[in-house]
C-alpha cells in the first residue's frame, strides 16, 4: 500500500491542475445548429428504400430487415405483381423507435434498405416519424449502382426462366435421352 | 413596545434580506457550477437562455414548476410531500445564526449582522444541521422504492459517521474562541484566522461539511449510476427542485460557516466586511465545485473507514493537542 | 430393446429403430432431408451420414437406413462424416436458385436449416444452374421446381401415403421433376400435405402466398373443427388475421397429415360478413347491455310463464365448456335443460357412441395399424377424410378394407365396395345374410380387426348392431374396436353432456309455451333436419337470441345477436369421434384485420387503446358473464370434472398433446327400433355430405370455393332406366323434405334402389343423418 502513497497523492492532486488548466482553454463543443459538423461517410441515420439499376423497386418484402431489427420498428406486407415479382404492398418504419443501428441494411439481401446521413428527424408529432413506403422509396440506387437481386436469382421474374447469365434453359422433362 | 416592534421589524428585514440573498446565491451557484464544470471539461455549459445562459436558473424554475408532480402509487403521501421541505428549510434555518458582518449601530442600538446572535450558535448549528438528514431519510423512505430507500439509508449512516467528527473538529475552535457564539468566534479571529492556527481542525471540518452536503466525493445517497437517483429517485417537478435547491442553500450555509469558523469571517483589509464575507463564502463554494470536477465518488467502505478510522481519531487528537498548547501557552 | 452408443452416450431403443431416430432420442440431430418420421427413409439425399465404428456394417453410412444393433458404436461428429455432410449440402445447393428472400418457405425451410447445420456457406461452383419448368397446380399449391433437391418426399407423401394418382415423378436423369402430367388442380383431397412435407420451397401454400413469414406468425396448438376426427392443427396469423393452417402432430389421430378441407377451409372466421357487434332489435349495442337485457327478458318470461318459456339450444360446434355452461345457465334461470344439438337423430347416434360404445372405441391410430377394416355406412372422404388415409395404411401394409355403403364410395386405395342400400345395410347388420357371413369370416381371421361405423347413416339402431357384431368378433386375446364417424367437431362432447332421454328440438317447440329461444353457435335452420317447420316456428317466438361467429340465416333473424369467437380466437375443448379430449388454444385475439395487400395500403396511422372490432368474446366468457362472475377456463374445467366424472382427464389436458380419452361407461338398455317399410315405387333417399361445403364452417370458408361441387341426383343406371330418366335430365325428387329439381347423374357403383343427393352449399337441404326415408323420382316438370 505504502508503495502507492505518492502515486495516490499525485493522482488526487493532478485533476485539480488539469481542470484548472482546462478552465482557460477553448471548449471543443460544436455549436449545433449554428455550426454544422462534417459527418463521416458511413454515418447511419434515416433509412431509405432504393431501386435497382433498371428502376424496379429493390425491396422484395422478405421481412429479413424486420427480423433483424432489434427494436422491431419495421413492418410490411408482401404482395405479388402480375409478373410474379414480390414486393411490399406497404412498408413502414417507425423512426420514433429506430435506433439507427443499421442491422436492417446488413440483413437486406437485395440492398434495398440503406442508411443516409440525414439525422435531423426530431419533431413534436410522433406519427410524423412513422414513415410509409412513399416516404421511404427513393428514385436512385443508393450506394450500389449495379446490383439487381433478380439477376442473381433464378425463378424467372425479370428475365424468363433459365435466362439469367448463370443458368441453363429449363429442362425438357419429357426428354428421354440418356 | 416600540422597542419590541422595532426588533421584530428588524428581524423580519434581516430575514428577508438573508432569504433573498441566499436563494439568489443558491440559484446562481447552480448555474456557476454547471458553467465551471463545463469549462473544466472543455464544454460551454448552459449558454442558450439569455446572455451567457444567465437566465438559465429562471428557465429551470419554470421547467420544474410546470412539470408533473408525480406521487408514486404506494408512497407514504404526507412524508413524501414534506421531505423536500425539510431539506430546504433546515438549510435556511442554520443561517439564522451566521454573522455576516460586525455589529452595526443604528439609531443608537447595536445590531448584530445576523438574524440572531445566539450565545450557543455552534450548538444550534450542530443541532439544526443534523436535522437536515431527515429530508433525505424521510424522502427515501416515503418513496417506497428500493433505490430511494438504499439512498436514504446511506445518507443516514454517512451523517452519523461524519456528524461526530464535525462536532469534534469545532471543539478546538470553541476552545480557542472561548465562546459558543459565532459572533465571538469571528471576533477571535480578528488578527489571525483559525485556518492558520489550527489547520488540522479546518481540514477535518472541510471534509465533514463535504460529506454533510452529500456532494462529490461523498454523494453516495444519490449515486445516480448505482441508485438511479438515490433518495430523490421518485421525485419530480418542484419537489425535486426543493431537494436540489436545498443542496445549494446548504452549500452557501456551509461555506459561510467555514468562513466563520476558520477563515476569519468578515475580517479583511480595505474592503467592507460584508464583501469580504461574501468573497470568502464564494471561494469555499468554488472549492466545492472544483472538487466536484476532480474527484471520483468514494466507495462505501472507504467512506466509513475515512470517517471512523481517520477523521475521528485525528480530531480527538487535535483537541488534545490544542488543549495542551493552550494550556502550555497559558491562555 | 437394443442398446448402442452414439457420440459416447448409450441409448436403448426398440429393435428396428434406425440410427438416426436413436440419435434423435438422445437429442442429437443428424442433418437429414429425405427422412421423415411419417414417411420413413429412402436414403436419397445422402445428408445423414454418420460413422459406424462397430456393427455389421462399419464406415460412413446413412444413418436413416441403418437399423440399430446391440453394441453398435456410432459417432456423428467425426471429421469424415462432417466433411461428407458439408459436401452433400454444397452439391444440393448447386442448382438452387438462391431466392430465399422471395420464397415462402424461407424461415421454416428444412433445406435452409440443414445447409446451415452442415456448415455450407460459400458457393464455390461457377458452372451454370439447371432450371425446370413450373406447373400450375391450382389454387392451393404453388410450385417452384428450381428449388427441388430431389428428396422424393412429395411423391412419397402424395402417392404413397395419401394415395393421390395425379402426381408423381417425371423424367429421367437430372431432368427429374415432380408434378402432374399436365397443368391443373391437384385432385387428391390431401394435396395440402405437400406443403408440410416438401422440405424446400417447391410446394408452398398458394392461399398463404407472400402473406407472412413464419417467424412473424402467431401460432398455437389447435384442433380442426371441420369434422369429428379432430386433427391437430397449428393455425397461424398476423395483424389480427388468420392466415394459414399447418398440420400439428398427434400420433393417435392424424399423425402429421391434414385433409384439404381442414387446411384450406380455415377462413370462415374472416368472412367479410362475419357479425362482430352485438345487436338488439336491429340496433348495435354494447355486448354487456345485450347480455343484461337478454337475461332480464329470460327471467321475466320464466317468472310469468314458467320454465318452459325459455329454450336453450347448444351445438356440436360449440366447445365442451360452452355447452356445459349453457346447462349451468339453464339451472340458473330455472328453465328446462338445454337441447345440445339441433339435429336430434345425429345427437342420439352420438349418444349411442358416447355411452353405449364407449368402452370399445378405436382411435385413428388403431385403424392405421389394423389388418382388416370393415366400414359400415361411411364415405370416408366426405365424412372423415383422415379416416380414408388411415384405411389406406391398412391396405399399404397388406390388409383388407371392405366398405358397405350405398354411396359410390371412392377411396385412394384398392378396397372392396359392397353397395348396400340403407335398408339392406340395416338388415345385414341386424340379421346377417350371406354377405354378413363372408364379412364375419374375414373379421374372425383378422389379427387386428377394426369396424368403422357411420353414425349418420346407421343411426342409433345401426350403431348398436355394429356394437354387438364387434362383441361377437372380439375374443379374449383380440379386441375388435369400433371407430365411429360423427359429424361435428364436438358431437361426442355435446352427446356426453346431455341427458340420454332428451326430447328433440321440434318436440320441445310443439305448442306455444316456448316464447324465447337462445341458440349457442348453431344455425338450427340448416344444421338440423327440420329447417322449414322450424323456420315457421321461430317466426312465432317472442325473442330469438343467437350467439355465433358466422353470418348464419338464424343470426340474421335474431332479435338479440351476440358475437362469439371461432376456435382460433378462443381456448376450449372438443371431444372427437373417438372420445378423445382435444384442447385448442387461442391463436389470435379477435379484431379487424390490419393485413392489407392492396398496393399502397397500410395499417391505420392512429393509436388505439382497443383494437377495432374486438368486441367478440369467446362463448364461455359470455356465458359466465350471464351467470355473473368470470373465472378462468381452468376453474370451469375443474367444476366440470366434479359435475361429470367421465371428464376426469380434462384439467391435465394440454393443447398439442395426444389428449386422453373420456372414461368409458356402461351401455344403456334401449328399445329396438323398427325399420320403416318401403312404399312401392319409391327409392330410398340417401343424403350424403359433399366433401366440401356440407359442414357449416366450410360453407363459409371461401377459399374452398374451387372445390365445391354442383348439386345433382345420382341413380344407378338400372334404376334410371326403370324410372325412365336419363343422365343429364332435370328430375324432380319428392322427399319428405320437399321437392328438389336437380340434374341427374348416373353411377354404376351406387346401390340399387337408392337416390343419392349431396348436401352442400349448392343444396343446403336435405340434411344428412336424418334417418331412412323414401322418395319418388320423375322427369322435371311432371306431377307427383
Ligand atoms: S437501423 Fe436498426 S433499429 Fe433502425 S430500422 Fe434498422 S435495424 Fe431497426
Ligand atoms: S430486407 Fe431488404 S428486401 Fe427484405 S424486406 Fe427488408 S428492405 Fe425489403
Ligand atoms: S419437390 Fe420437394 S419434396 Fe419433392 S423431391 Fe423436390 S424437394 Fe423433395
Ligand atoms: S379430417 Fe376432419 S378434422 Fe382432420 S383436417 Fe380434415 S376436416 Fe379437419
Ligand atoms: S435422410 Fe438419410 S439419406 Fe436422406
Amino acid at each position: 500500500m505504502s508503495r502507492h502513497v505518492f502515486r495516490d497523492i499525485r493522482g488526487t492532486l493532478q485533476p485539480f491542475w488539469v481542470t484548472l488548466r482546462n478552465l482557460f482553454r477553448k471548449p471543443v463543443t460544436v455549436q449545433y445548429p449554428e455550426q454544422k459538423q462534417q459527418l463521416p461517410e458511413r454515418y447511419r441515420a434515416r433509412l431509405i428504400l432504393t431501386r435497382d439499376p433498371d428502376g424496379g423497386e429493390r425491396c422484395v418484402a422478405c421481412h429479413l430487415c424486420s427480423a433483424a431489427c432489434p427494436v422491431d420498428c419495421i413492418s410490411m406486407q408482401a404482395t405479388e405483381a402480375a409478373d410474379g415479382r414480390r414486393y411490399a404492398a406497404w412498408f413502414r418504419i417507425n423512426f420514433t423507435r429506430c435506433i439507427f443501428c443499421g442491422l436492417c441494411t446488413e440483413a437486406c439481401p437485395t440492398k434495398a434498405i440503406q442508411v443516409t446521413a440525414d439525422f435531423e428527424l426530431a419533431g413534436r408529432d410522433p406519427l410524423k416519424l412513422v414513415y410509409e413506403k412513399v416516404d421511404l422509396l427513393v428514385d436512385h440506387c443508393g450506394n450500389d449502382n449495379s446490383y439487381n437481386f433478380y439477376h442473381q436469382t433464378g425463378i424467372g421474374v425479370t428475365a424468363p426462366r433459365g435466362e439469367n447469365p448463370q443458368e441453363t434453359k429449363p429442362m425438357d422433362v419429357k426428354d428421354l435421352m440418356p | 413596545m416600540a422597542d419590541t416592534l422595532f426588533t421584530v421589524v428588524l428581524i423580519l428585514a434581516k430575514l428577508a434580506l438573508i432569504f433573498g440573498v441566499v436563494l439568489f446565491m443558491a440559484a446562481y451557484l447552480v448555474l456557476a457550477e454547471r458553467k465551471i464544470l463545463g469549462r473544466m471539461q472543455l464544454r460551454y455549459g448552459p449558454n442558450r437562455v439569455g446572455p451567457f445562459g444567465l437566465m438559465q436558473p429562471l428557465a429551470d424554475v419554470i421547467k420544474l414548476l410546470t412539470k408533473e408532480d408525480f406521487l408514486p402509487a404506494r408512497a407514504d403521501k404526507w412524508l413524501f410531500l414534506v421531505a423536500p421541505g425539510i431539506t430546504a428549510v433546515t438549510a435556511l434555518l442554520v443561517f439564522a445564526v451566521v454573522p455576516f458582518g460586525p455589529t452595526i449601530e443604528v439609531f443608537g442600538r447595536t445590531i448584530p449582522a445576523a438574524v440572531v446572535d445566539l450565545n450557543v450558535g455552534v450548538l444550534y448549528f450542530l443541532g439544526v444541521s443534523s436535522m437536515a438528514v431527515y429530508g433525505v431519510v424521510l424522502g427515501g423512505w416515503a418513496s417506497c422504492s428500493k433505490y430511494s430507500l438504499l439512498g436514504s439509508v446511506r445518507g443516514l449512516s454517512q451523517m452519523v459517521s461524519y456528524e461526530l467528527s464535525l462536532g469534534l473538529s469545532l471543539v478546538p475552535v470553541i476552545m480557542m474562541a472561548r465562546s459558543f457564539s459565532l459572533h465571538d468566534i469571528v471576533m477571535a479571529q480578528a488578527s489571525v484566522p483559525f485556518l492558520l492556527l489550527n489547520p488540522v481542525a479546518c481540514f477535518v471540518f472541510l471534509i465533514c461539511i463535504l460529506a454533510e452536503s452529500n456532494r462529490i466525493p461523498f454523494d453516495l445517497p444519490e449515486a445516480e449510476n448505482e441508485l438511479v437517483g438515490g433518495f430523490h429517485t421518485e421525485y419530480s417537478g418542484m419537489r425535486f427542485g426543493l431537494f436540489f435547491v436545498g443542496e445549494y442553500i446548504n452549500l452557501v450555509v456551509l461555506g459561510s460557516l467555514m468562513t466563520v469558523f476558520f477563515l476569519g469571517g468578515w475580517h479583511g483589509p480595505w474592503l467592507p466586511p460584508v464583501v469580504w464575507f461574501l468573497i470568502k463564502v464564494l471561494m469555499v463554494c468554488g472549492l466545492f465545485i472544483w472538487i466536484r470536477a476532480c474527484l471520483p465518488r468514494l466507495r462505501y467502505d472507504q467512506l466509513m473507514n475515512l470517517g471512523w478510522k481517520v477523521l475521528l481519531p485525528v480530531s480527538l487528537l487535535n483537541i488534545l493537542v490544542t488543549g495542551a498548547v493552550l494550556l502550555g501557552l497559558g491562555l | 430393446m437394443v442398446t448402442l452408443t452414439i457420440d459416447n452416450q448409450t441409448v436403448t431403443v426398440p429393435a428396428g429403430t434406425t440410427v438416426l431416430e436413436a440419435a434423435q432420442k438422445l437429442g442429437i440431430v443428424v442433418p437429414h432431408l429425405c427422412y421423415h418420421k411419417e414417411l420413413g427413409a429412402v436414403g436419397s439425399c445422402r445428408m445423414c451420414a454418420v460413422m459406424i465404428h462397430k456393427g455389421t456394417l462399419t464406415g460412413l453410412k446413412m444413418s436413416c437406413l441403418i437399423a440399430v444393433e446391440e453394441g453398435m458404436v456410432v459417432t456423428t461428429t467425426d471429421e469424415r462424416s462432417m466433411a461428407l455432410r458439408e459436401q452433400v449440402g454444397e452439391w444440393l445447393m448447386l442448382n438452387h436458385p438462391h431466392d430465399c428472400p422471395v420464397c415462402d418457405e424461407g424461415g421454416e425451410c428444412q433445406l435452409q436449416e440443414m445447409t446451415i447445420a452442415v456448415g455450407h456457406g460459400r458457393r464455390r461452383y461457377t458452372g451454370k444452374k439447371h432450371t425446370y419448368p413450373n406447373q400450375d397446380l391450382g389454387p392451393f399449391i404453388a410450385q417452384e421446381m428450381n428449388r427441388c433437391i430431389h428428396c422424393y418426399r412429395c411423391a412419397r407423401t402424395y402417392k404413397d401415403y395419401c394415395g393421390g394418382r395425379d402426381f408423381g415423378v417425371m423424367g429421367s436423369r437430372n431432368r427429374v421433376t415432380f408434378g402432374r402430367f399436365a397443368d391443373g388442380m391437384l385432385q387428391s383431397d390431401f394435396s395440402g400435405n405437400l406443403i408440410d412435407f416438401c422440405p424446400t420451397g417447391v410446394f408452398t401454400d398458394r392461399t398463404f402466398r407472400f402473406t407472412s413469414r413464419f417467424w412473424d406468425l402467431q401460432e398455437a396448438d389447435s384442433v380442426c373443427s371441420h369434422c369429428g376426427v379432430g386433427c391437430a392443427v397449428i393455425p397461424g396469423g398476423r395483424l389480427h388475421q388468420l392466415q394459414r393452417v399447418r398440420s400439428g402432430t398427434n400420433a393417435a389421430v392424424n399423425g402429421s397429415f391434414l385433409c384439404d378441407r381442414g387446411r384450406f377451409g380455415f377462413d370462415y372466421g374472416r368472412h367479410p360478413e362475419r357479425p362482430r357487434r352485438a345487436r338488439r332489435d336491429g340496433q348495435e349495442v354494447a355486448v354487456d347491455v345485450a347480455l343484461e337485457a337478454l337475461m332480464s327478458d329470460a327471467r321475466a318470461l320464466i317468472d310469468a310463464e314458467g320454465p318452459e318459456a325459455v329454450l336453450l339450444l347448444g351445438s356440436e360446434r360449440a366447445s365442451l365448456e360452452s355447452n356445459w355452461l349453457l346447462q349451468r345457465l339453464a339451472k340458473e334461470l330455472g328453465c328446462r335443460v338445454p337441447v345440445l344439438s339441433p339435429h336430434a337423430r345425429r345427437h342420439q347416434a352420438a349418444q349411442a357412441v358416447a355411452f353405449d360404445l364407449s368402452h370399445q372405441l378405436a382411435s385413428l391410430a388403431d385403424v392405421r395399424t389394423a389388418d382388416v377394416a370393415v366400414v359400415f355406412g361411411v364415405d370416408p372422404l366426405a365424412e372423415a377424410p383422415l379416416l380414408a388415409l388411415a384405411l389406406r395404411q391398412i391396405v399399404r401394409q397388406g390388409g383388407r378394407v371392405v366398405v358397405c355403403d350405398p354411396r359410390p364410395v371412392e377411396l385412394p386405395f384398392a378396397f372392396e365396395h359392397q353397395p348396400l342400400s340403407p335398408l339392406a345395410l340395416h338388415e345385414l347388420l341386424g340379421g346377417g345374410d350371406m354377405d354378413g357371413k363372408h364379412l364375419r369370416d374375414l373379421l374372425r381371421q383378422a389379427k387386428q380387426p377394426v369396424l368403422v361405423a357411420g353414425a349418420d347413416l346407421l343411426g342409433t339402431a345401426g350403431l348398436r348392431h355394429v356394437h354387438s357384431l364387434a362383441q361377437r368378433i372380439a375374443t379374449d386375446d383380440r379386441a375388435c374396436p369400433i371407430y365411429p364417424v360423427l359429424a361435428g367437431a364436438n358431437s361426442f362432447g355435446a352427446a356426453l353432456l346431455s341427458l340420454p332421454e332428451q326430447d328433440d328440438l321440434m318436440t320441445r317447440l310443439e305448442g306455444d309455451h316456448v316464447r324465447m329461444m337462445i341458440c349457442l353457435e348453431t344455425d338450427p335452420l340448416v344444421e338440423g333436419p327440420d329447417g322449414k317447420p322450424l323456420g315457421e316456428r321461430l317466426a312465432r317466438l317472442e325473442k330469438l337470441v343467437v350467439f355465433d361467429y358466422l353470418p348464419t340465416a338464424v343470426a340474421a333473424r335474431a332479435d338479440t345477436f351476440i358475437p362469439t369467437c371461432p376456435p382460433v380466437e378462443a381456448s376450449g375443448t372438443f371431444i372427437n369421434s373417438e372420445g378423445r379430449l382435444r384442447r385448442f388454444e387461442r391463436v389470435l385475439a379477435p379484431g379487424a384485420s390490419l393485413a392489407h395487400k392492396e398496393d399502397g395500403a397500410h395499417p391505420p396511422r392512429a393509436f388505439f387503446l382497443t383494437q377495432p372490432d374486438s368486441e367478440p368474446l369467446p362463448a364461455p366468457r359470455l356465458l359466465q358473464r350471464l351467470l355473473g362472475g368470470e373465472t378462468s377456463l381452468a376453474q370451469i374445467q375443474a367444476e366440470m370434472v366434479m359435475d361429470r366424472p367421465r371428464l376426469a382427464a380434462l384439467p391435465q389436458l394440454k393443447a398439442g398433446e395426444e389428449g386422453e380419452r373420456v372414461a368409458a361407461t356402461v351401455a344403456r338398455a334401449l328399445p329396438e327400433e323398427k325399420l320403416p317399410e318401403q312404399p312401392a315405387g319409391t327409392l330410398q333417399l340417401v343424403v350424403s355430405p359433399a366433401r366440401y361445403g356440407s359442414d357449416l364452417l366450410s360453407r363459409y370458408a371461401r377459399q374452398l370455393t374451387p372445390r365445391l361441387t354442383t348439386a345433382c341426383v345420382y341413380l344407378h343406371p338400372e334404376d334410371a332406366e326403370r324410372h325412365g330418366v336419363q343422365e343429364g335430365d332435370r328430375v324432380d325428387l319428392d322427399t319428405r323434405f320437399g321437392r328438389f329439381t336437380l340434374p341427374l347423374a348416373l353411377s354404376e357403383t351406387l346401390a340399387r334402389g337408392c337416390a343419392l343427393v349431396e348436401n352442400s352449399a349448392a343444396l343446403p337441404e336435405p340434411i344428412p343423418g336424418s334417418g331412412i326415408s323414401f322418395c319418388r323420382i320423375g322427369r322435371g316438370g311432371a306431377n307427383g
